[in-house]
């Protein structure tokens, strides 16, 4: 049974919860950015706290920052901006949104953006419509406004060719869940593009010694590689001795396991454990819950479907939500 | 278990329905379609939100009233009308200090079996212990209120009325008899006729059973005049002696029309061979220590004597179905329903199949007359599948999917394709990750989680991760979690949170406060370089307040920025400022001058301070009255210059934000001084 918990504006687009599902963010069709928050706890209800208009254009996605940086979101629009929208009072004002800092332009338009923390550090990943990928640093942990460049790469497991100019229609990027203290951030990322090579979902991990992105797993079975990638998403890990990490294609979605130690080349083992179809095969969102035992998704047929391991470890479509009115 | 083979855990259980079919629940949320646009996200637990969007209408500004989309929360699990909220939580708390007993109880046993040298990893207690345990669940999970039983004993009342009991009681009915109840494993073939008596109605919903037969006839008792002619008296006869329900059965045999008074001269030869049935099986012999009072049978305790009983009494039935009486039998259906009757005792495949409803009845039927001795899981597993071949599942009900998985699994063997944990382990995290979806019952979570071994501490994590932290009481409860299990590192990270929340959102005391308690030297070190940077500008009373408080709470002795000693002494040198602003003596003003020069000399100053130090000091040094500095001083503050001029030449040298003549006024004022300081001496 359904329990209704926020009512929202005309014209919104798109939605996102912060880490702990205490505060929600939507962006609109007519540029703004609209944050809900429960203001009684004993009842469970959403009022929206402050709208601001952060863009002229629509807003298409909204993803939060994480909490250690501030409450703060990114906003990609429909233009291909990125803008950094943070909530702070400052000296004697009222709570406000101030913008950070802006990324993209309307040649170049960001597809995705994903955070991720390490422990000196917040990264920032976005993936670009030409094709390219750029890492970026934040060097002063109480400002989200001073970001450095770190690396900026292809998504391709040959790192010495590029190519030339991609036409990419989206991307997905899905950072590892994990928070540990000396584990250096990873991420997987896959491309929707005309160009093959830059499609595959492939996993990134960075070289400390030498100070670069390097990719260290591909999850692709050989005759899919050129396949155009949908969304990816990375499992929490609760003490699985591998990773979890579901990847969707025009052929369904794929659950693939990655081995946490690394061969001599610094390659890590996968393996495909299921393939998946539902939803026409085309997949919007993915997400995974806290235990990464069960995987949601959404999809072209407008339906939620959920996904679960039995105990054999066959994964199958445990049930399906039909949205009436 | 008993006569468990290491790999039978690894055997797929070929009848379990493996093609799942998926259940499609309908969701919800009010809005005038057309709908554009759907969006997940999970909450706590097993709490999915779905965020529906709703096409904008073609004309912009042409705002119909209806809401641009909606938020809907589900909650995932088995949608379990049988127990509501309030009674869920109501089990939820009190299962958790007979689970907390068992486990130190279990860890102690443990203990104590490593110390000592006996081979026997059993304590002899342990199983005491256990079925305390599942005593105590089982009483939580009552809510019977029964109904008086009445004071007048109907004859024709075959079925006491009782209130109907819930799945769960009969779930862990069964999970008491495979795995508590160690000491009657001997006898659990009896004690799963016992359960199917008191759960059959629970079956009765989805498809035909024993129970539900009874009950109509029941009903339809009342209108019956001779009741031995209808067909259906002798069917549920046979159905309720296939599955042992033996008082009912002797119960109905009494009914028969050739007890009547006025009958028993006709009918003396059918009347005999009702009673003679109705004997035989009121002496059945059952294998088990005891049977309440009231219900029919003989009991034995030892293999060899019920053997013995067994074969006598199979031969006393085979003596009755050879004799010659039951063609002296006029009635038909009273001769055709005894001799079936005795065929389901003398264990008949085809007749108990006959007689009995779903395939838990026929099982049943089988260890009552074919297969007394039934013993071990791997046989009791091999007769279920059978069973169920001979009576397809129709319906699948959960009970009857619980049997199945507690006769095919083990439930201790660790499985690669669950990560490398047991079913065991599985169980709680799912148990736990359900506690976790309400905000009343999350605390109990931990408490499962730290018993399981493998990824009980990762999921605990997540869960206090995820929990608030705006509220303070909140932050303490949860820190306090996070302390008792050793999450230091999660601890750490939701403080972390809260200092930065309190920091962006005007409270700057109580960010500090919760960055130093999550050590988080990064951050700190940040805020402390921010506070350099208030010095050499003027800065309101208010701006000053803040900034001293917070130099208070960061303390001197952390190992800051070339430590913040020299804030302190800094702060301590802008106050004794303020004084000779608001004061004009004389000896205020030297006080203010001990203090730049103790700031000045001290080697923790940056030398990039010198300068808006000199510049604030101004005044000081070129006081009216008198020179406030003398000549040693003086020369002090000169040499100061000197060095800071050479600095400047070097190309890394940070120019402070003051007015270009800064430094010519310092050396005109200091230079002044000296001469009147030279001439005091």
């Amino acid at each position: 049974m359904e329990k209704s918990l926020v009512t929202l504006d005309n014209g919104t687009t798109c939605s996102s919860w912060n880490y702990n599902g205490e505060r929600l963010a939507t962006g609109s069709v007519d540029g703004t950015l609209a944050i809900f928050d429960s203001i009684d706890p004993a009842s469970s209800s959403f009022t929206c706290t402050s709208r601001s208009r952060v863009h002229e254009d629509s807003v298409v996605k909204v993803v939060w920052v994480p909490p250690e940086y501030g409450d703060a979101v990114g906003c990609i629009c429909a233009d291909g901006t990125l803008s950094l929208w943070e909530e702070v009072v400052e000296d004697a004002q009222p709570l406000q949104w101030k913008l950070c800092k802006s990324f993209g332009s309307n040649s170049n338009k960001v597809l995705d953006v994903q955070f991720g923390v390490s422990p000196t550090s917040l990264k920032m990943v976005i993936a670009y419509s030409d094709g390219h990928v750029k890492v970026y640093e934040l060097l002063d942990p109480l400002e989200l406004k001073s970001w450095q460049l770190q690396a900026e790469f292809q998504n391709a497991s040959d790192s010495v060719s590029t190519f030339g100019k991609a036409l990419c229609l989206s991307a997905s990027v899905s950072w590892n869940p994990q928070r540990g203290e000396s584990q250096q951030s990873s991420f997987v990322l896959g491309f929707h593009s005309d160009t093959p090579q830059l499609n595959s979902a492939k996993v990134w991990e960075f070289d400390q010694d030498h100070q670069r992105w390097l990719p260290v797993a591909e999850l692709a079975l050989h005759g899919d590689k050129g396949d155009q990638v949908f969304t990816v998403a990375w499992a929490p890990n609760i003490g699985r001795p591998y990773e979890v990490i579901a990847v969707a294609t025009h052929k369904g979605i794929a659950i693939w396991h990655l081995g946490l130690n690394p061969d001599i080349d610094g390659r890590l083992s996968v393996e495909r454990v299921a393939l998946l179809s539902g939803h026409d095969g085309e997949v919007w969102q993915m997400e995974w819950d806290m235990s990464g035992m069960t995987l949601a998704t959404t999809g072209g047929d407008g339906m939620v479907r959920l996904w679960q391991s039995n105990l054999n470890g066959v994964w199958h479509e445990q049930a399906a939500l039909e949205p009436t009115s | 278990m008993p006569g468990l083979t290491a790999d039978s855990g690894n055997a797929l259980v070929p009848l379990s329905p493996e093609a799942h079919v998926s259940v499609v629940y309908p969701l919800h949320h009010g809005l005038k379609p057309p709908i554009s646009r759907l969006s997940i996200s999970w909450s706590r637990g097993n709490a999915l939100r779905v965020s529906v969007f709703r096409e904008l209408p073609a004309e912009s500004g042409d705002s119909d009233g209806e809401a641009g989309g909606k938020v809907v929360q589900v909650k995932l699990g088995v949608a379990d009308g049988e127990v509501d909220d309030a009674q869920w939580r109501r089990i939820a708390y009190g299962s958790v200090s007979p689970f907390a007993l068992l486990q130190s109880r279990r860890n102690s046993v443990l203990a104590l079996s490593k110390m000592s040298m006996s081979s026997s990893p059993y304590h002899p207690d342990w199983w005491e212990y256990v079925m305390e345990y599942s005593k105590d669940i089982s009483s939580l999970l009552d809510n019977a209120k029964s109904l008086p039983n009445s004071v007048i004993d109907d004859p024709k009342t075959v079925l006491k009325k009782v209130e109907e009991p819930t799945c769960l009681k009969a779930a862990w009915g069964l999970l008491e008899i495979f795995y508590a109840d160690k000491e009657s494993q001997a006898w659990l073939p009896e004690q799963i006729v016992d359960w199917l008596a008191d759960y059959d109605i629970l079956f009765s919903g989805t498809q035909a059973t024993v129970h539900s037969k009874l009950v109509e006839f029941q009903k339809a008792i009342v209108r019956l005049q001779t009741i031995e002619d209808d067909p259906r008296y002798w069917e549920v006869i046979t159905s309720a002696l296939a599955v042992g329900w033996l008082e009912i059965v002797v119960k109905l045999l009494r009914l028969h029309g050739s007890y009547q008074l006025d009958q028993l001269s006709n009918r003396e030869t059918e009347n005999g061979l009702v009673e003679a049935v109705a004997i035989l099986i009121s002496k059945m012999p059952r294998m088990r220590p005891e049977l309440e009072a009231g219900r029919l049978g003989e009991c034995f305790k030892t293999k060899p004597d019920f053997i013995k009983a067994w074969e006598k009494w199979r031969a006393q039935i085979t003596k009755l179905d050879c004799s010659s009486f039951w063609v002296q039998c006029d009635h038909r259906q009273t001769r055709d329903g005894l001799r079936n009757m005795l065929q389901v005792m003398l264990g008949n495949t085809n007749n108990l199949c006959t007689s009995t409803c779903h395939w838990i009845e026929l099982y049943i039927s089988h260890f009552l007359y074919v297969r007394p001795f039934t013993v071990g899981l791997e046989s009791m597993h091999a007769l279920a599948q059978k069973c169920i071949q001979l009576k397809p599942i129709s319906s699948s009900h959960r009970l009857m999917g619980l049997i199945i998985g507690i006769l095919g699994e083990n439930t201790e063997e660790e499985r690669d394709n669950l990560g490398g944990i047991s079913i065991e382990e599985l169980h709680r995290l799912v148990y736990a990750q359900v506690l976790s979806s309400h905000a009343l019952t999350w605390q109990i979570a931990p408490i499962y989680l730290t018993s399981c071994m493998k990824q009980g501490m990762g999921l605990l994590e997540v869960l206090l991760y995820k929990q608030p932290v705006q509220d303070n009481q909140m932050l303490l409860k949860t820190t306090e979690i996070c302390r008792l299990y050793d999450l230091e590192s999660i601890s750490s990270s939701i403080m972390k949170i809260a200092g930065v929340y309190h920091w962006k959102h005007g409270r700057k005391g109580s960010g500090v406060f919760w960055l130093q308690q999550a050590r988080d030297e990064f951050r700190l070190n940040r805020i402390a370089q921010q506070l350099f940077d208030f010095v050499g500008r003027s800065i309101s009373d208010e701006s000053f307040k803040q900034w001293e408080g917070l130099i208070e709470l960061l303390g001197s002795e952390s190992k800051i920025a070339g430590g913040l000693d020299f804030l302190h002494k800094y702060r301590d040198f802008k106050k004794s400022l303020q004084q000779v602003q608001v004061g004009k003596t004389t000896d205020a003003a030297q006080q203010a001058v001990e203090s730049l020069i103790s700031l000045m000399r001290n080697p923790s100053t940056p030398q990039r301070f010198w300068l808006p130090l000199l510049h604030d000091s101004l005044k000081l040094l070129s006081w009216q009255e008198r020179p406030l500095l003398n000549v040693n001083q003086t020369n002090l503050l000169l040499n100061k210059l000197q060095e800071l001029s050479m600095a400047r030449l070097r190309p890394d040298f940070i120019e402070a934000n003051l007015p270009p003549q800064a430094l010519s006024s310092v050396r005109l004022a200091l230079a002044t001084n000296l001469g009147r300081a030279i001439l005091e001496e």
